[in-house]
Parts: structure tokens; C-alpha cells; sequence
């Protein structure tokens, strides 16, 4: 019988928690898909504002940088929540990823709140005007977005807590982190729009 | 080619192997296993024949365009019908066939090339199965139900919004976007991740299949190509459905921006569309000329540069709209740089054909066919491209030659040659090579006489999307020409579809590697098992089975009593880690469904966005609930 050239592969570890594994890209992936949506409707949200006399139109209020900043720094403090938890993934630290998640929920809730309370104050809606649909559009999908992965973390929070921590579990708590930076790196940009656009490309009253 | 069945390792276990692997790739059982299959192969048959079934019914509805056109005040359809039917037409050939006939030849075929079991991601390939299958029931069902969309493929607004086009028909025409935008999303997130992290070990970036590198590219545009088409589609739908003023020009929004931001998507479509066809193109000739592709960095290299390109040319849609002339100078320099990209690869083919040995089979036919027709759809594409020809011939039948040229020719000829070329894959039988050169021809002489004529009647002046015209004008016998050139690509078309049910049970059993090709799914069994390769192959060459049999080198070690994967390095293909693929689950399916009610449903009431967005949460949490504790350990 012919001698046929083999290479063993047994040896290598069953799972990987990095970026080495395909979870991680396709999530890389996914973000690229958000991050030009996004991307769109801020050069949408500029075209829109070139072809306008008056920014925000006669009648819209312009929106308050207070709470929307406070907003901005508990999101950007709680990936450091996911971030925890994803290193205790990757170690296979049970407590870790537990209290990770834990103190990511408890700032992103709290950011979200603070959002919500800031745009009850609005005195336009989606139907007001072009300058409102874009307005609720980023407010909108933005928050869709955020709201979708909370549910996700507390689903794995509630893995953590009381189900299996296992392999799969844990990669997915590192993929989960990955989509959360991306959900607060985009953010950042919305942001400079939402609140500080018609401030800085505004016509002043 | 037959010896490499014989050179697998032997061990010890081979047969106990062998058991498990094809008890464990085995498809669930019954009408719910069936809705659970997750496997790549019947993912991709799936995608295939529905987008087939799209191809017939796009058909048809340019049958019956045709037929309408014969002659001149004719009245077999009425305006209304008439602009409902071309309307389905565009939508159905754009996005129910083209794309997601060229993702479902993709899932085919790229994990076999590269050597793996499966795609990355088994149970997203099986959910956009099901979005893709939302949209083209969605669609239909309006066709049947009189609510077909009539405002033309591209829904330009104001005429598509709400005070011009009242009614469910754009809304349906803007959801069915979405849907199969999902479907094409989710592939190209699976492609790329299946490219770069599950190659055979040692196929390094510069070994990849050239087919693989266009999917590859081909992804990486729908990635950002595909979220301005659902921006578009969403910013439609609002201002129809909620009242948003995101296009409306009375509320400060803006009609043109949604003509930008259409084409932003729809000139990179054309190339999604065109760039697999590129693929498919050099893998039948370096097959059928028994050599590699010449200048396979250059190949390389000019697809990335198209895929680029392709980002910078929307506007030349546009010229007609009044533009800055500073914008149209731009638009016309890079739309006539696409030409020579697009060049250097028809030159990389020729060469191969000059200095290989050619053996002329049915798909090589189509290859010739599509360098012929895409080169002339080329010349009208640089004609248009040039803002004073294009203000003249803007809106005419000139451009509808043009596009069909370059569509027809560049993604459908080599898209029937690789039918052809993977028939014998797909099925384990070859089709008839006489009815195969015979169906070229028609379609060739079909398509020609179809096409060729409207360039001149645009020219003459007969304008696109008019339902009838006058005797007086001049174009009644260029129009009968085109209508007799439809009814033979028709003909063609039957010609085909009876060589598949033939080949299907009377053709010669193709063995392996019929072609003696070159790329990795000829090694593995026609059609493929669902694990596709016993032993995973070790690439050493850009033609890993023109590499002589003891050279060759395969996977041993991986554990057989799973559904196990070998995943590798980015850059080198150096083994890197096994990864365990999850079993068959019906929650792709239940999700599909979730999301469905969520997108019919937001049409009619936009509280159906929460409705969904909870079902969808619920099934999402099902499918990512840790199964029983069997998998993952070492």
C-alpha cells in the first residue's frame, strides 16, 4: 500500500475565544453592515441640511447637550462592563463574567433612560418635518440596536447565572462584547449629529 | 482522475470513520427536519431553484412585454398591466434571480473549493434562505392578488411616493427589498467568514480559487452596497407608512436624495451581479483550456479594483437629473476606468486560450458567448458614459440594449456555462453536450435579435417604459424583430430545462472529476456527501489536483462523532483551531417566520415592527439556548 503524507490535527484545541474565531468575524462583519448604515444616514442627514435655507427648521427646538453627554460617558463606561466580561470569558471566570455583565446592563440601562427622559423633551416628531424623521431615525435604529443586544446580554447573564458556561457560551459573551463597542463607537458620531449638529451646521436663531 | 479515491490515509478506524460521518451529517427526518437542514449543499440546491423558478417567471413577464411591443398599437396588455408587469419583471430579474442565484452558487460551491464541510455559519445560511423566500412569496402574492408594484424596478420618487402611488403596491415592492436584502446580507457575512477562516490547510490567500476571490469581492460590496438599497427601501416605506418626510420636498426632504442613495446601491448591484459571473468564467477556462488562468495576480487585482471602482460611478446614472458639471466630469472618468479593469481580465482569458488546449464543451461555448456580448455591452457602456451621448440617448431603448448586453452577457451566459460545468456536480450525471451547444446557439441567435435591435430603435428615438406607439414612427419591424429574438430565447430556455430533467436520469455518470479540472470540489464525490471531503485536503498548489497523486497530503485527527470543521489562519491558511458546527435546528426557520410577520405586517400597521421585533427576540433566544451538554469537549 502507498504511503499517503497525513498532518494530525488532533492535538489542537477544540474552540477558540479570540479573534481567530468565525463567530467573531461574521460579528465583524454585521458591524461593517450597521456602521454603512449609519454612515449613509449621517451623509443623508448633511445633503438633506445643503438643500435648507433654515436648520433646523422655523418651530423645532434645538436639543440640549446636558443629559445626552452624561448618556454618553455612562455608555462609554459601561463597555468597560463588556469588556471585563469578555476577558472572564475567555479564562472561563464564571463570577467574572457575571459581574461584567452585570455593571455593563446597569449602565447601559441607566444611558438609556436618560436618552428616553431627553427625548420626551422634543417638541417635534418623525412627522414633523425632514429634520425630525432624521432625528427619530438615528434615535430609532440606534436604540433598536442597543435595546436588541441588552436583551442578548441578559439572556447570557441569565446563562451565567444559572445555566452552562460553556465553550459556546463563552464565545458568545466575547462576540457580545464585540457588538457592544460597536453599538457605543457608533454612537459617538450620532451623537455630534443629533445633539451637537444643528449647533455647529445650524442656522442660529 | 478516479485514483483519488484510492490514495486517502488508510487507518485503522476508516470505516468506523466513515460511519460516523455519515451519521452525523445525516439530514433530520420528516417535514420539521426537513425546515432544519443546515447543510451547505442543500442550502445552496434551495437558493438555486427558487431562483431558477424567478428566472422562468422573469421570463415570462418579458414574454409578455414583447409580445405587447410586436406592433404598434397593440393592445394585448393595457397600460396598467403593462407597467405592472415590467415592473415585476426588473424587480424579479434584479432581486429575486440574479443575486440570489449567484449567492446560491456560491454556498454551493465555496466551501467545497475550499475544501471544508460546510459555511461558516450553518443556521444564518439556512435563515437567509428563508428571508429570500419571504421576499419572493411577498412579492408574488401581490403579483396575484392585483397589487403588483408599477412604478418601475427603481421606485423613483415623488412618482413612487405617497401622493402619486397610493396603495399597498410600493409598499410591498419596498418590503420585498428588505427581505432579500437580509438574504444577501447574511451570505455575504457567511462567504467571507467561511473564506478567510475555513480554508484547506496551506491555501493561502495567493492559492484561493479565483471563483473564491470574486465571491470573496463580491461580498465584501454587498457588505457595503446593500445597506443604501434598505435605507432607500426604508426611507420609501416611513414617509408612505408613518409619515416621515425623508423624500418628500414639501416637509424639507428631498426626492433626488433617494435617486443617490438607490444608485449608491444600484451601480455596485450590477457588479455583485457581474463579478461571480467573472469567477465562473475562469474556472471553465482554466478547465477547458487544461491550464491556470494567465496573470492570476492581475486578475486578482483588477476584480479588487472593479469592486472599488463600482462605488464611484452611481451618478452616471443620474447625468439626466441636473448635477454639478464638476460631479458628471468625475462620474465619466471613473466610468470609463471600469473598462480597463474590466479589460485586463478579458485579456488574462484570451491568453489562457491561446496558449492552452481548448476542448470546446458547452460551457466553454457560453464562456465565448459572454466575451462576445459583454464586450459590445462594454462599447455602449463607455458610449453612455459620456454626459452629451448619455443626455441623448438617456430614457430610450438604448439604454435598455445597453444593460441587457451587459447583464445578459455578463452574468446569465456565464451563468448557464457553469450550470453546465457543475451539472455533473450538483447531480452525479452529465448533461447532453449536443443539446448543450444546441441550447447556445438559440440562445445566442435568440438573444442577439432580441437585443441588438434596440439599441437602434433607441436611437431612433422609442423611449423606455411606453406601453405602445404609433404606426407612424417607424419602429413596428425593429420591435417584431425583438419579440421574434424573446420567443427563441424562450425556446432556449425550454431546451435547457429538458436537458436537466434528461441529464438528471439518462445522463453518463460523471465520476468525480469529469472535466479534469483543477479546484478541490472535483475531488470530492458528484454529488458531494454532506460532510463533502472523508479526509480534508492539504493545498500545496493553485491547482491542487493537477498536483500528481502522492504529493498530496490530508487532514487526519479531526473527530468524526460531531460536525467538526478545521479552522485556519487568516493570511497562510495554517491550522489553527478545530471549531464544532451546530447541529440541524428549526429556529432558522421559526425565525424566518418571526421576522416575516414582523415585515408583512409593518405595512399595514406599524405596530407590527414591536410585534415582530418580540417574536423575533423569542426565537433568536431559542436559537442561541445551549443544547444539551454533548458538544465541545476536547
Amino acid at each position: 500500500m502507498r504511503e499517503v503524507k497525513t498532518l494530525d490535527v488532533s492535538h489542537l484545541p477544540p474552540y477558540e475565544i479570540s479573534s481567530q474565531a468565525p463567530l467573531w468575524w461574521g460579528q465583524l462583519f454585521i458591524t461593517f453592515i450597521e456602521g454603512t448604515m449609519f454612515s449613509i444616514l449621517i451623509a443623508a442627514y448633511f445633503y438633506t441640511r445643503l438643500r435648507m435655507d433654515v436648520w433646523p427648521p422655523p418651530g423645532d427646538q434645538f436639543p440640549h447637550i446636558g443629559l445626552p453627554t452624561v448618556s454618553l460617558v455612562l455608555i462609554i463606561l459601561s463597555a468597560v462592563g463588556s469588556y471585563w466580561a469578555s476577558e472572564a470569558a475567555k479564562r472561563a471566570d464564571r463570577m467574572g463574567v457575571i459581574w461584567g455583565l452585570l455593571l455593563n446592563l446597569v449602565l447601559a440601562g441607566a444611558a438609556l433612560i436618560l436618552r428616553i427622559i431627553e427625548w420626551h423633551s422634543f417638541n417635534f416628531n418623525w412627522k414633523t418635518d425632514g429634520y425630525g424623521s432624521y432625528i427619530w431615525a438615528f434615535l430609532g435604529l440606534h436604540t433598536f440596536d442597543y435595546i436588541s443586544d441588552l436583551v442578548f446580554t441578559l439572556v447570557l447573564l441569565v446563562i451565567a447565572m444559572f445555566g452552562r458556561l460553556g465553550p459556546r457560551q463563552r464565545v458568545g459573551v466575547h462576540v457580545d462584547s464585540v457588538v457592544w463597542y460597536f453599538i457605543v463607537l457608533i454612537w459617538i458620531p450620532i451623537y455630534i449629529v443629533v445633539y451637537w449638529g444643528p449647533w455647529l451646521v445650524g442656522t442660529q436663531q | 482522475m478516479t485514483a483519488t479515491q484510492d490514495i486517502v490515509p488508510q487507518t485503522q478506524n476508516q470505516a468506523e470513520d466513515l460511519e460516523n460521518l455519515n451519521r452525523v451529517w445525516r439530514h433530520p427526518r420528516g417535514v420539521l427536519g426537513w425546515l432544519s437542514y443546515t447543510t451547505h449543499q442543500a442550502i445552496g440546491m434551495r437558493y438555486i431553484v427558487t431562483a431558477f423558478i424567478m428566472l422562468l417567471a422573469g421570463g415570462i413577464e418579458a414574454l409578455l412585454i414583447r409580445t405587447q411591443l410586436a406592433h404598434s398599437n397593440n393592445t394585448f396588455l393595457g397600460p396598467d398591466h403593462y407597467n405592472e408587469i415590467f415592473t415585476t419583471h426588473g424587480t424579479t430579474m434584479m432581486f429575486l434571480f440574479a443575486v440570489p442565484m449567484m449567492e446560491g452558487m456560491a454556498i454551493y460551491l465555496v466551501p467545497l473549493m475550499l475544501g471544508t464541510r460546510n459555511v461558516a455559519f450553518p443556521r444564518l445560511n439556512a435563515f437567509g434562505y428563508w428571508m429570500y423566500l419571504g421576499g419572493v412569496l411577498f412579492l408574488y402574492w401581490g403579483v396575484f392578488t392585483n397589487a403588483a408594484p408599477d412604478m418601475g424596478w427603481f421606485a423613483y420618487t415623488p412618482l413612487s411616493g405617497p401622493q402619486f402611488t397610493p396603495g399597498k403596491r410600493t409598499d410591498i415592492w419596498a418590503q420585498m427589498i428588505t427581505f432579500t436584502e437580509v438574504s444577501a446580507m447574511c451570505v455575504a457575512a457567511e462567504i467571507i467568514a467561511t473564506v478567510f477562516k475555513m480554508r484547506a490547510p496551506r491555501m493561502s490567500l495567493n492559492r484561493i480559487p479565483l471563483y473564491v476571490w470574486s465571491m470573496l469581492i463580491q461580498s465584501f460590496m454587498v457588505l457595503f452596497a446593500m445597506p443604501a438599497i434598505m435605507i432607500a427601501s426604508s426611507f420609501l416605506l416611513s414617509d408612505r407608512t408613518v409619515a416621515t418626510h425623508f423624500v418628500n420636498p414639501a416637509e424639507g426632504g428631498d426626492p433626488l436624495l433617494y435617486q443617490h442613495i438607490f444608485w449608491f446601491f444600484g451601480h455596485p448591484e450590477v457588479y455583485i451581479i457581474f463579478i461571480p459571473a467573472l469567477g465562473f468564467a475562469s474556472a471553465i477556462v482554466s478547465a477547458n483550456c487544461r491550464r491556470e488562468v494567465v496573470g492570476y495576480t492581475a486578475m486578482v487585482l483588477s476584480q479588487i479594483a472593479n469592486g472599488f471602482i463600482a462605488f464611484g460611478l452611481w451618478v452616471h446614472h443620474m447625468f439626466a437629473t441636473g448635477l454639478p458639471q464638476i460631479g458628471e466630469a468625475f462620474f465619466t472618468a471613473s466610468s470609463m476606468m471600469i473598462a480597463i479593469t474590466s479589460g485586463v481580465q478579458i485579456f488574462c482569458w484570451l491568453a489562457t486560450m491561446w496558449t492552452g488546449r481548448i476542448r470546446l464543451t458547452t460551457s466553454m461555448h457560453f464562456i465565448y458567448g459572454f466575451i462576445a456580448i459583454f464586450a459590445l455591452g462594454g462599447m455602449t457602456g463607455v458610449i453612455l458614459a459620456s454626459v452629451p451621448l448619455d443626455l441623448q440617448a438617456h430614457d430610450t431603448f438604448f439604454v435598455v440594449g445597453h444593460f441587457h448586453y451587459v447583464l445578459i452577457g455578463g452574468a446569465v451566459f456565464p451563468l448557464f456555462g457553469a450550470f453546465y460545468h457543475w451539472f455533473p456536480k450538483m447531480t452525479g450525471r452529465l448533461m447532453n453536450e449536443t443539446a448543450g451547444k444546441l441550447n447556445f446557439w438559440v440562445l445566442f441567435v435568440g438573444f442577439n435579435l432580441t437585443f441588438f435591435p434596440m439599441h437602434i430603435l433607441g436611437l431612433k428615438g422609442m423611449t423606455r417604459r411606453i406601453y405602445t406607439y404609433p404606426p407612424e414612427m417607424g419602429w413596428d419591424q425593429l420591435n417584431m424583430l425583438a419579440t421574434i429574438g424573446a420567443w427563441i430565447i424562450a425556446i432556449g430556455g425550454l431546451i435547457f430545462l429538458a436537458n436537466v430533467f434528461w441529464g438528471r436520469r439518462y445522463g453518463t455518470v460523471a465520476g468525480n472529476n469529469p472535466w479534469d479540472a483543477e479546484s478541490l470540489e472535483w475531488a470530492a464525490a458528484s454529488p458531494p456527501k454532506n460532510y463533502n471531503f472523508e479526509y480534508l485536503p492539504v493545498v500545496t498548489s493553485r491547482a491542487p489536483l493537477w498536483v500528481p497523486p502522492e504529493d498530496r497530503t490530508f487532514v487526519t485527527g479531526l473527530r468524526n462523532d460531531r460536525r467538526e470543521v478545521l479552522v485556519t489562519t487568516l493570511m497562510d491558511a495554517e491550522p489553527h483551531h478545530r471549531y464544532v458546527l451546530p447541529r440541524p435546528s428549526i429556529w432558522p426557520f421559526l425565525t424566518g417566520v418571526a421576522v416575516t410577520i414582523g415585515f408583512i405586517g409593518s405595512v399595514f400597521d406599524a405596530w407590527y415592527i414591536t410585534f415582530g421585533s418580540i417574536l423575533t427576540g423569542i426565537c433568536l433566544i431559542g436559537w442561541f439556548w445551549p443544547s444539551r451538554p454533548v458538544e465541545l469537549e476536547p
